[in-house]
């Protein structure tokens, strides 16, 4: 895991996997959009989502933001971008997203990663692998800020010079 | 400023000085002085010593990588808004 750019790709699926869960746990007030009423660029968008995740079923927080069919879209581009195979894998993101959903309590973000890990590969072992980091390191900052720790190991890995993507080398 | 009086590794008893040695070979770095969160566990061994290999069983490689848990234990503890 050296070099920035699996960093980057981490807090992309850290970011994305959290407004997903944002949406589907508290905007259940706005109500889905149903398949059968969408406009055809709805509809042609669902259905790539569901071709991603390989489901009939769209998740809930395409469906909630669908009422404003672009917007949804853009949200999706990024979404797809994230979680797609990388420098990262699309399987261990799922994973990364199942801890961030768990460390913020999102029952359902939980419960989807979950399904989309074990879809993925992923077996009874490998999902108690990352419930066991997230649990572990969920005590390790509690007790680090009860106590006000001070980073103290923030200089046992190098910095990485490359230049952002496309950039010129310094 | 941490809560509490951080003591060096020298004011520890010797059953601690294991685990420090075990941080340190964990780490794969020679700290001048073990880790601040090594010293907060290895207050109390009968605490720390469980929590400790907790952590490293979960830690250890398996169907993921140790780099890809500790970018998920990073990942934990950055949505915990944790600096240390």
């Amino acid at each position: 895991m050296t070099g920035d750019a699996v960093w980057y790709e981490a807090a992309q699926v850290v970011g994305i996997t959290h407004a997903l869960n944002v949406a589907t746990d508290a905007l259940g007030a706005l109500g889905m959009v149903e398949e059968a009423d969408a406009p055809p660029e709805t509809r042609a968008l669902f259905a790539e989502i569901c071709a991603f995740y390989e489901s009939p079923e769209v998740p809930p927080a395409f469906r909630l933001i669908a009422h404003d069919p672009g917007y949804a879209a853009d949200v999706w581009a990024a979404a797809r971008r994230g979680y797609a195979d990388n420098r990262l894998s699309r399987r261990f993101k799922e994973a990364l997203a199942f801890a961030v959903s768990l460390t913020t309590r999102s029952a359902t973000g939980t419960a989807f990663h979950l399904g989309e890990m074990r879809r993925l590969g992923v077996g009874p072992r490998g999902i108690m692998e990352i419930v066991g980091v997230t649990q572990m390191f969920s005590s390790y900052t509690k007790i680090a800020d009860t106590l006000q720790l001070e980073p103290d190991m923030g200089d046992i890995a190098p910095g990485d010079p490359t230049p952002a993507p496309g950039g010129p080398t310094r | 400023m941490p809560t509490v009086r951080l003591r060096a590794a020298a004011e520890y008893p010797p059953a601690a000085q294991k685990l420090f040695e075990l941080s340190s070979s964990w780490f794969n770095h020679d700290f001048a002085e073990p880790p601040a969160m090594s010293r907060v566990m290895a207050w109390d061994i009968e605490f720390g010593g469980p929590h400790g290999r907790a952590m490293k069983r979960a830690m250890a490689p398996g169907e993921f990588t140790r780099g890809e848990k500790e970018m998920v234990a990073a990942s934990v503890s950055g949505i915990n808004a944790c600096e240390y």
